[in-house]
């Protein structure tokens, strides 16, 4: 017999240890605080119970409660979305897929890997190592995000440039549908017949399905690689070398920029001998077969010089390769030199409009008396503007609110998008109706319905329909990381 | 206006074309065999894709997307009367910021005169689709086509960036964008590829482009055996070259090909692995393939396969896991490039074959590639003189039968092919029969299982009145 009918919570949290067990249930306020926000701290809101399954017939479990007891359900990974994935905008359940972490098979011969979603992206790498091969996908928070969050985001990282994002490495999705079921898409094969739904899932925010396991495409490494870091008298030197280089039919593995504000924090930081006078410094790496390496290698150097570049060092060795990356990998911990407090935008450009984009940059800073320096993957036009200020100043809080949008607003006119990969979430809800129309929303609305027709997955998110009109943002974010 | 004149005008706006005759630069397509229409709307602009969508609404009218008529004869053949839909006339370039490397078309532009768009600025669409002069760039991401190079540049789903379309609704949607790196809103542009045309007509297109690579070449191989194709295969799929391609060919097709040379007593097929890049790349690459792919069969033990290899099932494929057999014979491989002016030759052939010939059924089987040889010999029993070529880094088999008649869809399709690629989690479906009026859901797309009523859910959001290619496609078996 039910205990306590009359109250929905407790029938909600007894039926949830029922299924998953005293140990994978947190219903204590104090507990759930932990989930009340993820990688985007301005909006926070506490689930009212917080899940933990350990399989896919539990998620179908815990989902299939859901719908009778009419809650809200959140799937989460590790939490580190930029863009507020996670937030349980209208509380219910949290479904924490944490415990769903095993790599099930790595299949080499067919290069595939089968994980669990709770699975974390470098854990993968590290199981591969040795093997030759490799998961593509490298966000920044690789060490701490999982497989399940990179699917739901469409994850990309400095990578993408030559080797694509999340969505182009995943073969196949088991995952619970909102009525929940278990259902299989896609697999170690490829052209599965019918739709595209393994496509047409990947980058959904968990607003369709829950994701319960993944079939991920491995990569062969490479043979090896050519590193350099070219530095510049100006911004707009460094933004033509980019266009050069791809106009050249290179695809440099990575390639990434870094300008003056952010290299003195770096520099102060880290002392890695940067003349405190350039104004832009490129790190490039290109990868690939040996054979080839040394010749892209000297036309980068001879494309970089062309366009200005006061100096093009070259990594000689591993060890040094290592070194040109510290800066860029660390940057974000050189900000708190800069100042008390940040926010960091994602912004998308044509790469050819990089020098317009980053002068605009500039010009809405000083209107708005807002300091802004930028480290973003350059190569792919994907910026992140990392706006610095002190959070105890409401009234700087104002102008870097406006600054952010005004900045997404000339991405948007330079014909690119608001979000390369982080994703839309709760933050930029308010920007989906700038980058598309009525209609446009009107065929992803009815899409939704296919999947999530009583929206009890992740409500209030991706799309600004009803309930889900944007938060309004009174506060920037403390932390964010690239 | 008088109704008359109304009708005058709407004519010509959407330059309606009542017979065949009239169909522009089309004399091969066979619309009229294919498909049950009297009438092919032949817009010239997205606005009258509009109307004439909302017009076939209002009266319930099918409407059939034509493209170059390549592949209107995959899928289950057309029954339910309706209109033509020709996106031909739409075949405007709208953008192409080369150093940005994307391109914007509207979705009926040949896909040879797109690829020679890029040509100019050194840059191509990496897909090999067959017909490229007749082929439309909607018609290839409407049937997900895609040929040998998909082994390093992947398929349309890895190009396609942003879309515009008109649903069922009649409601103009797009999705995506113009840059490369983009993850607002529902990835429409995944969903549609593949979707036969049966969610909306797509009328817009952006690309992400790669650079034409310097230089590309084949090396091939003859195999004796299906313990030797698989020992091949398995080598080059761990080799330290990085191929664009890696073929696997059998049957009469390929016999006395002028680049593959002949068989010789014993031999029962190629392998042929393409590689692009740098000239000193693919010099390199050449060389080192040839010497991996020479040892293999002799004294020296075969590449181990690290990881979690799964067993194969005892059924069919024991006999192609790598094996100590050739432990200690001494089996020169003949590994060589195929000649110089030969290559792009094979390369067309490749990508032709699909579509090249009459045979009575063409299939398309997909499984994990270490099951492909075990596949090939399945479809070998079921017709000797098959002609095979696999995409077999892919696990993606194409299958030209030389004998088939259409009673044996249920024994060997139904009966046989399909529940032995199911075991290896793959597919059976077929690209082209001569008998359409026989071929089953079944036997056309096998069993979709659970994810089918995902699908269904999705085409009924986008097409409630069943309108877009009706019958054809996976949903709603009988």
């Amino acid at each position: 017999m039910a205990t306590t009918v009359s109250n929905p919570l407790a029938e909600l949290t007894d039926e949830l240890r029922r299924i998953l067990g005293h140990e994978g249930v947190l219903s204590n306020h104090s507990e759930l605080v932990v989930y009340e926000c993820d990688g985007f701290v301005i909006e926070k809101n506490c689930p009212d119970v917080v899940a933990f399954p350990q399989t896919t017939a539990a998620v179908a479990e815990v989902v299939r409660l859901a719908n009778r007891l009419d809650v809200p359900i959140v799937p989460r990974g590790a939490g580190t979305s930029l863009a507020g994935g996670c937030l349980p905008v209208g509380g219910g359940i949290m479904l924490v897929l944490t415990r769903m972490k095993a790599i099930e098979e790595i299949n080499l011969r067919d290069r595939y890997a089968v994980v669990q979603p709770g699975v974390v992206n470098a854990w993968l790498n590290q199981a591969l190592r040795g093997t030759g091969f490799h998961y593509a996908p490298d966000p920044s928070s690789q060490g701490a995000c999982t497989i399940g969050g990179n699917v739901a985001t469409n994850s990309g990282g400095p990578h993408t440039l030559k080797y694509g994002v999340t969505v182009n490495h995943v073969l196949g999705l088991e995952a619970v549908t909102a009525d929940g079921r278990i259902v299989r898409l896609g697999g170690p094969c490829e052209d599965s017949p019918g739709l595209d739904l393994v496509g047409g899932l990947v980058g959904s925010e968990g607003t369709l399905v829950v994701v319960t396991k993944v079939w991920v495409r491995l990569t062969r490494d490479p043979q090896g690689w050519r590193t350099m870091l070219a530095i510049y008298d100006s911004i707009d030197d460094a933004t033509n070398s980019i266009s050069e280089i791809i106009g050249a039919g290179i695809i440099p593995a990575a390639l990434e920029m870094m300008d003056h504000g952010i290299l003195v924090g770096v520099e102060q930081a880290y002392r890695l001998g940067f003349p405190l006078d350039a104004q832009a410094v490129l790190l490039i790496e290109v990868d690939g077969l040996e054979a080839g390496l040394d010749a892209q290698r000297d036309q980068i150097v001879e494309l970089c010089r062309k366009c200005n570049a006061r100096e093009v060092r070259q990594a000689k060795d591993a060890k040094e390769r290592q070194l040109l990356w510290k800066a860029r990998k660390q940057a974000f911990g050189a900000v708190g030199r800069l100042a008390p407090s940040y926010c960091t935008q994602d912004g998308v450009v044509p790469r050819t409009k990089l020098p317009h984009i980053l002068r605009r940059i500039t010009e809405i800073g000083a209107k708005y008396d807002i300091r802004i320096v930028n480290v973003f993957h350059a190569g792919d036009g994907n910026i992140h503007p990392i706006l610095l200020f002190d959070e105890r100043d409401r009234e700087q809080i104002g102008r870097v609110l406006k600054a952010s949008e005004e900045i997404l607003d000339e991405c948007l006119a330079c014909g690119g998008s608001v979000t390369g990969e982080h994703g839309i979430g709760v933050e930029k809800i308010g920007f989906m109706r700038k980058m598309f129309n009525e209609d446009d929303l009107a065929v992803m609305e009815r899409y939704r319905q296919a999947f999530n027709p009583r929206g009890r997955l992740s409500p209030a998110k991706m799309l600004p329909t009803a309930g889900a009109c944007g938060i309004e943002q009174k506060h920037p974010g403390r932390r964010a990381a690239l | 206006m008088h109704h008359a004149e109304r009708d005058d005008y709407t004519a010509a706006r959407r330059g309606v074309r009542s017979t065949l005759a009239e169909y522009p630069g089309d004399e091969g397509m066979k619309v009229d065999d294919l498909l049950p229409v009297k009438t092919i709307h032949a817009p010239t602009d997205p606005a009258a894709v509009v109307d004439i969508v909302r017009d076939c609404i209002a009266s319930r009218t099918p409407i059939y997307p034509i493209g170059g008529g390549a592949a209107l004869d995959f899928g289950l053949p057309a029954k339910t009367p309706g209109v033509g839909l020709s996106l031909a006339g739409l075949s405007r370039v709208i953008d192409y910021p080369a150093r940005d490397m994307t391109v914007t078309v509207e979705a009926g532009i040949r896909i040879n005169d797109l690829q020679k768009l890029l040509a100019i600025e050194r840059q191509r669409l990496p897909i090999d689709a067959p017909q490229a002069d007749q082929a439309t760039l909607g018609g290839i991401i409407a049937t997900n086509t895609s040929g040998p190079r998909r082994y390093a540049n992947g398929t349309l789903r890895d190009y396609a960036i942003g879309i515009s379309a008109v649903d069922g609704h009649g409601t103009t949607f797009k999705a995506g964008g113009r840059v490369v790196k983009n993850v607002a809103g529902y990835d429409f542009c995944k969903l549609l590829t593949g979707s036969l045309g049966t969610l909306a007509v797509i009328t817009q297109v952006t690309l992400k482009v790669k650079p034409i690579p310097e230089r590309s070449a084949v090396v091939v191989t003859p195999f004796r055996d299906v313990n030797h194709a698989e020992s091949l295969l398995n080598t080059v799929s761990q080799s330290r070259t990085a191929p664009a391609a890696i073929e696997l060919l059998v049957g009469p097709a390929w016999k006395n090909d002028p680049a593959l040379g002949d068989l010789l007593p014993g031999q029962r097929g190629f392998i042929a692995v393409g590689l692009e890049g740098t000239e000193p790349e693919v010099r390199w690459m050449i060389a080192t393939l040839i010497e991996e792919l020479s040892s293999v069969g002799n004294a020296r033990s075969l590449p181990a396969v690290a990881g979690g290899v799964p067993e194969a099932p005892s059924d069919v494929a024991t006999s192609t896991r790598p094996t100590e057999r050739h432990r200690g014979r001494s089996l020169q491989s003949d590994a060589r490039e195929v000649a110089t002016a030969e290559t792009d030759a094979l390369w067309q052939r490749l990508t032709e074959f699909p579509a090249t010939g009459d045979a009575p059924l063409t299939l398309k089987v997909s499984v994990p590639p270490s099951y492909v040889i075990a596949m090939v010999e399945l479809i070998l029993a079921a017709d000797p003189n098959c002609s095979i070529q696999s995409h077999a880094g892919n696990g993606i088999i194409v299958a030209r039968f030389a004998e088939f008649s259409s009673t044996a869809f249920s024994k060997v399709l139904i009966g046989g092919l399909q529940p032995a690629a199911q075991r290896y989690a793959g597919s059976v479906t077929v690209l082209r029969a001569a008998n359409p009026a026989e071929l089953t859901h079944q036997a056309a797309w096998g069993n979709l299982g659970d994810s089918a009523m995902l699908m269904e859910a999705v085409k009924r959001q986008f097409d409630p009145h069943g309108l877009f290619n009706p019958g054809r496609f996976v949903y709603f078996a009988q």
